[in-house]
């Protein structure tokens, strides 16, 4: 039996009140990231908007839920360390998020396909982003 | 006698120097190896995705609905664990018992919902092997699910151990119910992420 009290269930009384309160944002943030779906913004904005519900989300559960709001020091360090090493995998890939975008934007492939001059006429076919490329283009 | 050789003071459990638990503090090193296992198959899916020439939009080739009633379901599962560890705080058997019962009735809700999109899509002939997009989907929905069928059995568990007086009156029960809310939660967080990123973006 254990003879030292566990300081950290004193710290983490339940608080059945803030429980439904967070449930609340958590149902009305759900609907939100539906609704952003939904009303067709162009695709980078509805992602961005999408991540930042999603975070604010994770933040509520983490935080209240999962008590990380005043929890030990010694956790929290290590939550930090493990956010450290996920940032590395995840950071190089902004880069290349980044450049692919720049590759793939209408103007860089105007640039890498120039119209034909060819007996004087040009190509007035419009540039396919999502269409697989021919061969011979 | 030193107190690291010491049988009592080893069956004691006793606390890390700082105050965490070290059963806790074991929880959130298993849960830190479960956030790099995800990051990674997150990255796998930026590296998918933008290397891809289209990447299909969820409401076309998904079920949303279904998915949204599962992020329901799984938001009001961690509100069963969470009041099933206030019960359990105030040593309320029976409060606890229905709440952990709820929890996991919740969670074979979710599965049961999983199933049905899942056997839609094996209906039409759609696996893994369709497409990049949804061999990324079944894998990171498959290990998700795989976690839920984990959180079941470790509930489930403290479902039982709650009935036999010798666990219920152990001190170490209320950190036992913590460390599955702890698990239960990030796998809701996982989800949290899961359903934009597959469905809705």
């Amino acid at each position: 039996m254990s003879k030292t009290p566990n300081v950290s269930h004193d710290e983490h009384r339940p608080n059945v009140a803030l429980y439904v309160k967070v449930f609340a944002a958590l149902m009305v943030l759900t609907m939100v990231t539906v609704i952003i779906s939904k009303v067709h913004l162009p695709r980078p904005q509805a992602i961005g908007l999408g991540i930042f519900v999603a975070l604010v989300k994770a933040s509520l559960v983490g935080a209240l839920f999962m008590h990380l709001w005043g929890e030990n020091k010694l956790i929290h360090n290590a939550l930090w360390i493990t956010v450290g090493c996920a940032a590395i995998l995840i950071i190089p890939m902004i880069d290349c998020v980044l450049v692919l975008h720049q590759a793939t934007s209408p103007m860089a492939v105007a640039d890498q396909h120039p119209p034909h001059h060819e007996g004087g006429h040009e190509s007035t076919e419009p540039i396919k982003l999502d269409a697989p490329k021919k061969a011979g283009h | 006698m030193s107190q690291a050789l010491n049988p009592a003071a080893l069956m004691d459990n006793a606390d890390t120097h700082s105050g965490v638990s070290n059963a806790k503090l074991g929880v959130w090193l298993f849960l830190a190896s479960e956030i790099m296992l995800f990051a990674t198959l997150f990255t796998s899916y930026i590296v998918l995705r933008m290397g891809s020439t289209s990447w299909p939009w969820g409401w076309d080739v998904l079920n949303v609905p279904l998915a949204t009633l599962n992020t329901v379901i799984l938001i009001t599962s961690s509100v069963t664990i969470v009041m099933a560890y206030a019960k359990a705080y105030d040593k309320d058997k029976s409060g606890f018992q229905r709440w952990m019962a709820a929890t996991i009735l919740l969670s074979f809700g979710f599965l049961v919902v999983k199933a049905f999109e899942y056997g839609a899509e094996f209906k039409l002939g759609i696996g893994p092997h369709t497409s990049i997009f949804y061999a990324i989907y079944f894998t990171m929905t498959g290990l998700h699910g795989i976690h839920i069928l984990g959180g079941i059995a470790l509930n489930g568990g403290l479902l039982y151990m709650s009935s036999v007086d010798e666990h219920w009156k152990n001190p170490l029960f209320l950190g036992r119910v913590e460390g599955a809310g702890l698990y239960w939660h990030f796998v809701d967080i996982v989800w949290i992420f899961l359903f934009p990123a597959l469905y809705l973006l």
